[in-house]
């Protein structure tokens, strides 16, 4: 039986040492997930929230201090290997080998991955066809501009049909053209592909177009979940920006919109 | 399914070995330097034959296994400088986030430097003979040679991965490497005979590995080869090699660990 849940997290803690006698840094603090299998679901929270941290012990990269999460149905800290074969990960940084073309980047990484040369090979051009990078697929990735790299990132966090994929920040730093693009793919692949998608964003307007659920985390913690409509219901705010502002918004920033 | 051991650690291989041949400065760099030592030492030392004690009449036979060890230090110091790109830009984080074993990693990336190795050692060699040194062990000898600089390249490699990894600072690690490089070529037997050396840097000469590696290879390229050092050296070497390669994969799985 497929789980209900692509992502489930209960009470996850991530703690840093500090260092030279300062306190340790309490990057999550007892944060709870569940994102439906076959959804997209944006994460939202000021810069230092704990997204990333989130997204880093989904995606196995990292192991959380307490609590325990699955990730299409396995357990991140127990079968973290059978995750890793379940997820695809595009993460705030570039994936590829800036050294290699983006062809050779597919088939490196699809073959790491188990696939045989041939079938490497056969994804990697219907991953370049799809991502629109067939002009680019034998330059070398380094000389690509930031939106076709990106492209490149996600098109890498795809190479073996995730079941679950993790994108933090897709669109940071792509012009708005590129930004449609992109958000245009995120959304065929949940829909065509069938692809849970969890989404780490800056942009309200990009999770209010993208996801069918949000939570907005703060401190660590998620401090509500919901789809944007019934979020912005909830409160009476005409914006996905009104209601992060309620629930995530520094005093500062929540005065200047009263 | 995942890919074997073998695939994966093949694969990373190729993938630094592209890497390399689209760096062709570094490539060169790794060519050309030998050449300079061989001709700077072979001609600044070469009157060091006529001190007594020196023990041998030709300089550049002398000087070239402690050359060629000497290359395999000051490259092996560079060795670890792929895994702090690829920390800094994302790329470990996409790797290690992926049913790629920590291992293969370090292997492939170990493969490829050893490869690199290779290469300079043999250009070393034929240098070597156009200056005028003479390999009286043969191809037997040079084989000799050429095994002790790869154990001694794997073992500098893999400290310096291990280092990259622990430190994730490119300036750290050349900074260490340095610190380390230059003394260990000078307490060793690279380019002055033991007997000459002051008594304090022969008792550290012994433990260097840069010795263990450049007496092999020394004997090996004679015409009268002295098997128990070829073996005990050869053992220190595999077992430096061995430990120093665990180090390197115990510090990648460390650094997942840190995240």
């Amino acid at each position: 039986m497929p789980p209900t849940f692509a992502v489930e997290a209960t009470g996850l803690v991530k703690t840093y040492p500090g260092g030279r006698g300062r306190p340790p840094v309490q990057a999550l603090d007892g944060l709870d997930l569940a994102v439906p299998a076959g959804t997209v679901h944006g994460l939202l929270g000021p810069n230092g929230a704990g997204k990333t941290t989130t997204t880093k012990v989904l995606t196995t990269l990292c192991a959380p201090t307490a609590g325990s999460a699955t990730v299409a149905g396995f357990d991140v800290s127990r079968e973290a290997d059978a995750v890793r074969r379940a997820i695809g990960y595009v993460s705030q940084g570039t994936g590829a080998d800036p050294l290699l073309t983006p062809r050779e980047n597919l088939v490196m990484t699809s073959r790491l991955r188990g696939a045989s040369r041939s079938a490497a090979s056969a994804r990697a051009d219907e991953l370049l066809e799809r991502m629109g990078l067939h002009d680019e697929a034998g330059r070398r990735t380094g000389t690509l501009s930031g939106g076709t790299r990106r492209r490149l990132d996600v098109a890498l966090g795809l190479v073996d049909a995730p079941r679950v994929l993790f994108l933090d920040e897709p669109t940071t730093g792509l012009d708005p053209e590129a930004r449609a693009a992109m958000w245009q793919e995120i959304r065929s692949f949940a829909v065509d592909d069938d692809v849970t998608v969890l989404l780490t964003t800056h942009y309200l307007e990009e999770a209010d177009r993208l996801a069918d659920a949000v939570s907005i985390i703060d401190h660590g913690r998620v401090v509500t979940t919901g789809t944007p409509a019934s979020l912005k219901e909830g409160i009476g705010a005409d914006s996905l920006e009104g209601v992060y502002l309620h629930y995530a918004g520094r005093a500062w920033d929540a005065a200047a919109i009263r | 399914m995942s890919a074997t051991w073998a695939v994966q650690t093949g694969l990373v291989t190729r993938r630094w070995v592209v890497d390399s041949f689209r760096m062709p400065w570094g490539l060169g760099v790794s060519v050309i330097q030998p050449l300079l030592w061989i001709v700077l030492f072979g001609n600044v030392f070469k009157s060091v034959t006529q001190v007594p004690g020196f023990g041998h009449d030709d300089y550049i036979t002398f000087l070239v296994p402690g050359i060629l060890m000497m290359t395999m230090l000051y490259s092996g110091a560079w060795a670890g400088t792929g895994f702090i790109d690829d920390i800094k830009s994302g790329v470990m984080d996409r790797l290690l986030s992926s049913p790629v074993r920590r291992s293969a990693l370090v292997a492939g990336q170990l493969t490829q430097q050893l490869l690199l190795s290779l290469v300079q050692g043999v250009v070393l060699l034929l240098i070597g003979l156009a200056a005028g040194a003479r390999y009286a062990g043969g191809a037997g000898g040079i084989a000799l040679a050429i095994t002790a600089s790869l154990l001694l390249a794997a073992s500098f490699c893999s400290v310096s991965a291990a280092v990259a990894l622990t430190a994730r600072d490119q300036t750290a690690l050349i900074g260490i490497s340095t610190l380390v490089v230059l003394p260990a070529t000078f307490l060793s037997t690279a380019l002055m005979p033991v007997a000459l050396l002051p008594h304090w840097v022969e008792v550290a000469a012994r433990f260097n590995p840069l010795t263990w590696a450049t007496e092999l290879a020394r004997t090996g390229m004679s015409d009268s080869v002295d098997w128990g050092i070829v073996a005990t050296r050869g053992l220190l070497l595999l077992a430096l090699a061995g430990l120093t390669y665990a180090w390197s994969v115990s510090a990648m799985r460390r650094y997942q660990k840190s995240l």
